[in-house]
């Protein structure tokens, strides 16, 4: 195996601070989070399954899209694509095939989304592999696995006094040119994969439980509250809206904004004039889950959960998609 | 790379007449005077810099283009509004156009029964237009539209125009009267046992409000018209309009890529579709 001792990893990460956007998990008052860093003595590296995915690194949560200018009938727009490289270090397997499914969308369907071509191509992923599964985790079930190195650009793994590394693609293989590598005899154990194994249920059998009462049972006590697609790696719906972000006489400075929008949420649906299609909570938890294992595996490919199980965990009303997953294997093999 | 797809190009409103008081009609130009080259039944983003956008389908026929395209837009929301606001001369950001329009192609040889209810005009009378505009090639053409009342139907030149001509069956009818109201009274339905059809031989076109089509597609349906030849413009919450957004996704349909025109043979059995 390829190895890296803790040491030149860190001096290798304080050189790469300078010149890239380092993302990697920190410590934020307590949460652990993927966040910007300026050297390696603000990254973790033994640590769980950061609380939020490192989706807004790719997909910003807020993002300006154009700015614009408009002085009388005079319009001036220009994009915002930002050109410097991005590493994000410390990534959870789970969090980088999040990557993958929204890029069945917004890049292998026609148009394809430049912004997020852009953040995707000026990022590089590295991967920690989890030594174990976590409360909530269920990415086994996916095909995927803790230390899955399949939707990574490099994988590292801890070992006794440094990590295991694992160059995936070429990309991978660019970035760490100057890591001082060593090679030792032998490779790196693999990863606890204990965790419990949920049921997947073809797209086609989904459609067999639309009106079921599943829907009743797990959607009556949502309270919209959203934060399941806040934390999700994979949920991908977005608003487009502009903010006026200066104004004076003869001119006017605008952003067009790109935010998260979900599916849960009460407006999500609502046509002007005031007729949502969706109107009740059930409606919208079924649409959830639907796009997640029917819908977008059928229009796109690859099913829209990886497993990372923040949403089990953070649910306030404990609305439990590894549940959903039981209860919709039950109903069609009943 | 390419232009951003979610990048408005800018276009001149040429003319903005009051249709009802709640309906406006925009006259609009792209730079250059360059063609939109859009279909009967697509619909284009506006983009009010600073507000936002709406979906908004193409009221005129590809056939009168002239430089020129028509919006016919109801002020019930943020962009709307403000929209109502703006005078010829301004400026709105336009994207698109975009999703499947009607597919004329398959039509022309029939006869072609076009069921508007409301502002479900709007979008009906871009093909209605082109149709009469391509007179010789299609069969009868019926009309039959239903407004809530008299002060609210659209475009009422044309309609009087087309309830003239001796080539289209145009009937007319409100739901409620007034004292100006001389013609028929009604909901949309009470004009189709006024005509009658060669059902293998017609295309149905119909656009309203959610309600409406039900009740429309049991006539359609009643007098036989097969599932395949029954063409419906639905309405969606719409925000990118290029299928990534997620809004206006109707199971695995995307209303602004694979609609909003849809046949009801594709939808029939589709949840959350009508």
């Amino acid at each position: 195996m390829k190895y890296v001792t803790l040491d030149n990893l860190k001096k290798w990460l304080d050189d790469l601070a300078q010149e890239v956007d380092l993302v990697a998990p920190r410590d934020v008052d307590g949460h652990v989070l993927y966040r910007p860093v300026a050297s390696s003595a603000e990254i973790l590296f033994e640590y769980q399954r950061p609380e939020l995915s490192a989706k807004e690194f790719i997909f910003p949560d807020t993002e300006v899209l154009l700015r614009i200018e408009k002085r009388r009938n005079e319009v001036k727009q220009e994009e915002v694509l930002p050109e410097r490289k991005q590493v994000i270090f410390g990534l959870r397997p789970c969090d980088a095939h999040g990557f993958e499914v929204i890029d069945a969308l917004f890049l292998e369907q026609e148009p394809p989304d430049k912004y997020y071509a852009n953040h995707r191509q000026r990022t590089t992923l590295v991967g920690m592999a989890c030594p174990q599964m976590w409360e909530g985790c269920f990415c086994t079930s996916f095909g995927s696995g803790p230390d899955d190195p399949s939707h990574l650009d490099v994988m590292l793994r801890e070992v006794e006094g440094g990590y295991a590394v694992e160059v995936v693609t070429e990309k991978g293989a660019a970035l760490v040119a100057d890591l001082p590598l060593e090679e030792r005899p032998g490779e790196p154990p693999p990863a606890v994969a204990d965790g419990e194994q949920y049921p997947v249920v073809s797209p086609k059998q989904w459609r067999e439980v639309f009106n079921d009462q599943i829907w009743m049972r797990h959607g009556e006590r949502c309270l919209s509250c959203r934060i399941c697609t806040y934390v999700c790696p994979t949920c991908r719906c977005f608003d487009l809206t502009d903010r006026v972000v200066e104004e004076r006489p003869g001119l006017v400075r605008i952003e067009r904004i790109r935010v998260w929008d979900a599916c849960t949420s009460t407006n999500y649906r609502r046509a002007a004039g005031g007729h949502n299609s969706r109107p009740t909570k059930p409606d919208r938890i079924r649409n959830r889950f639907f796009c997640k294992f029917c819908y977008y595996p059928e229009d796109f490919g690859p099913l829209g959960c990886v497993g990372c199980g923040r949403c089990v965990v953070s649910c306030p009303v404990d609305i439990d998609i590894r549940e959903i997953m039981v209860d919709v294997a039950q109903a069609v093999s009943g | 790379m390419t232009t951003s797809i979610y990048q408005p190009e800018m276009a001149r409103l040429v003319n903005v007449e009051q249709m009802t008081a709640l309906e406006k009609l925009f006259t609009v130009e792209l730079p250059g005077g360059h063609s939109l080259g859009h279909a009967p039944g697509q619909f284009v983003m506006v983009s009010l810099l600073g507000i936002g956008e709406a979906p908004i389908s193409i009221t005129s026929s590809p056939s009168r283009s002239n430089g020129h395209f028509e919006l016919c837009v109801r002020r019930v929301g943020d962009v709307t509004n403000a929209l109502h606001k703006m005078e010829a001369g301004e400026y709105i950001g336009i994207r698109g156009p975009f999703g499947h329009g009607f597919p004329i192609e398959k039509m022309r040889g029939k006869d072609v029964l076009f069921a508007p209810g409301g502002l479900g005009l709007a979008p009906l009378r871009s093909l209605i237009n082109q149709v009469l505009d391509e007179r010789g090639l299609f069969g009868r053409v019926i009309i039959l539209y239903g407004a809530k009342r008299p002060s609210e139907l659209l475009f009422r030149d044309e309609l009087e125009e087309w309830v003239a001509r001796d080539d289209v069956e145009c009937f007319i009818t409100v739901d409620r009267g007034d004292d100006t109201w001389e013609g028929h009274v009604g909901v949309i339905t009470t004009l189709f046992p006024q005509v009658s059809v060669n059902p293998r031989n017609t295309v149905a076109v119909t656009c309203g409000p959610p309600i409406m089509y039900r009740f429309v597609l049991m006539e359609l349906l009643g007098k036989g018209i097969p599932e395949t030849q029954i063409y419906l413009s639905l309405e969606r919450r719409m925000k990118c309009g290029v299928g990534k957004c997620g809004h206006c996704q109707i199971n695995n349909l995307y209303c602004c890529q694979d609609g909003p025109v849809f046949t009801y043979a594709q939808i029939k059995g589709v949840e959350e579709a009508l």
